[in-house]
């Protein structure tokens, strides 16, 4: 299985509204959590295996199906796992389709269903694990992508100075933006204690307790300027899409919910420049065009956003970039409530990487089918008909919008 | 003493560039095509494909774009902590990324000028010397 992103189908408004997601289930986020920091006596970590059939179980009970209807399996690791031949039987599934999707929520839902569209499948089970955790992983160093295929991070060429991990990228851009638009580290912290807040109406939330601007400046750096609190938690963990070709999607229980548009940007050159001095919004604002333009919606349109939060900054960029508010006020947004259930743009509501759970932008969009089927319960957007999901890299963006289907 | 440093990424254009530090030159690689600077080293270059890369001599004279300092050990102790990086736009545009020489986080800012300097150091592949920058 390669490591990274695999590309997404080309946006495009054929494929507009073919497919929809008609089931979720997550793992035990927070108690998984919980249960592995406790490491009471006999204590045993999940296997992934165990954690994707929970994930699958649970999805597959939300959509009302039985196994014998899914015909198309999908799976996706961060760090390896069983191939979808040798997992089909496992779940109990023997599928017609059956394909590796990459990892990272990029490409691997409209490639299913673009794959729907094309006939290869009426009801695929997406599948995403990721055992980061249990493996010891530590972001940063001379390491490698364990079970990976080897290639290098992005930063492997600038260790003789020391400058080193995902966390680095993310502070680069803070101390620029910073400076360029007067936001203090105080400041950034609101966007942190925003998600925390959401965690605490989510049950499955790996990080509940709630969280004060007091609690964010004292807390340790991980890289200076950024605070413990600006980065994301890393936890295992297990998503289950059920996705179904849309005119079946519209004779279940629920309302079915249809992808409507994607779109795909990557940095060409000066990563460095785009990334720290434009917090990626030339790449960010590319593919979000060509998202609206699949979908046929304005950005107006969209009343709740899940954005890839590997750290504070990095949401404020997508939140900047696709162009819901000006380059450089997206902190300033958030302490005035932009980001609260009730704000103009509701975001990561679950929780986000940053307390919710780091499913690398799954999680997002189960959250995303929830709100847009209003079962969201105690952080239920009012009024929600269309909706964002983004994964943003350090030199990537991959926005995909959805809309609640009759 | 050299410093101990982490490991450089040597092959191709790599062995270049560090060729040209250890003559205690900054050189970045420039686009015969195109006129476009790169830096990190690329076989290619990546803003019209072109093959034909020139190695050109900077001034060494730039101004901090911005920075961060880490406090977590990525390096198995390699580096004493906390230690400073800096982004330094070069005169010529390229932004480089380094270590400030002779300051610290204390005293950076964003725009400062800042001037380049060679510190002798030593990954496991052996000596070496790493660009840095002093207040310019």
């Amino acid at each position: 299985m390669s490591y990274g992103a695999i590309a997404m189908p080309p946006a495009s408004r054929e494929l507009s509204r073919k497919a929809a997601v008609i089931g979720v289930g997550e793992s035990d986020f927070g108690g998984d959590y919980a249960a592995e920091r406790a490491k009471a006596p006999g204590y045993e970590a999940p296997t992934l295996e165990a954690l994707i059939g929970k994930a699958f179980q649970r999805a597959l009970d939300d959509a009302g199906l039985e196994r014998k209807d899914v015909d198309g399996l999908s799976v996706s690791y961060t760090y390896g796992g069983p191939p979808a031949e040798e997992l089909a039987p496992q779940l109990g599934l023997s599928p017609r389709y059956a394909v590796a999707n990459g990892n990272i929520m990029a490409g691997p839902l409209p490639r299913i269903c673009a794959d729907i569209a094309a006939g290869k499948a009426d009801v695929v089970a997406m599948v995403f694990g990721v055992a980061s955790r249990s493996a010891g992983r530590q972001f940063g160093g001379n390491t490698f992508p364990a079970g990976g295929g080897g290639a290098p991070s992005s930063y492997y060429y600038y260790h003789p100075w020391g400058w080193s991990s995902q966390a680095a990228h993310w502070a680069l851009m803070f101390s620029h933006y910073s400076h360029a638009y007067g936001v203090s580290e105080e400041d950034l912290g609101a966007v942190a204690v925003q998600l925390r807040a959401h965690a605490g109406r989510n049950p499955n939330a790996v990080m509940r307790k709630p969280l004060t601007i007091a609690d964010y400046m004292a807390s340790r750096y991980i890289v200076r300027p950024l605070h413990l609190f600006d980065i994301c938690i890393v936890n295992d963990g297990a998503v289950c899409l059920i996705v179904s070709r849309a005119e079946l999607a519209a004779r279940g229980a629920r309302p079915p919910v249809l992808v409507a548009g994607w779109g795909e940007a990557r940095v060409k050159a000066d990563k460095m420049d785009v990334m720290v001095r434009q917090g990626l919004r030339p790449v960010i604002a590319e593919a979000g065009r060509q998202a609206l333009d699949m979908a046929q919606v304005s950005l107006d349109d969209i009343g709740h956003f899940g954005g890839y939060d590997p750290s504070t900054m990095q949401l404020v960029n997508q939140v900047e970039g696709y162009g819901f508010v000006p380059a450089g006020s997206g902190v300033a947004f958030c302490q005035a409530g932009g980001m609260d259930i009730d704000g103009r743009l509701p975001t990561n509501t679950e929780g986000g990487n940053l307390s919710g759970s780091y499913m690398q932008g799954w999680s997002q969009v189960v959250e995303t089918v929830r709100q847009l089927r209003g079962e969201a319960g105690p952080r239920q957007v009012a009024g929600l008909d269309v909706a964002m999901t983004s994964l943003a890299q350090t030199d990537q963006a991959h926005p995909i919008i959805y809309v609640r289907g009759e | 003493m050299p410093q101990k440093r982490p490991d450089r990424t040597l092959g191709g254009p790599h062995d270049a560039f560090w060729d040209w530090c250890a003559r205690g030159e900054l050189r970045l690689q420039t686009c015969t095509s195109c006129g476009h600077r790169t830096w990190p080293p690329v076989e290619a270059c990546e803003a019209c494909g072109s093959g034909g890369l020139d190695w050109e001599r900077m001034s060494g004279r730039g101004r901090i774009a911005s920075w961060c300092t880490f406090e977590r050990d990525y390096y198995q102790g390699t580096l004493p902590l906390p230690y400073d990086t800096i982004l330094v736009e070069l005169e010529e545009g390229p932004l480089f990324l380094s270590n400030p020489a002779g300051f610290t986080r204390q005293e950076i800012e964003i725009g400062m000028p800042v001037a380049l300097t060679f510190v002798d150091a030593e990954d496991s592949a052996g000596p070496f010397r790493l660009p840095v920058f002093a207040k310019g």
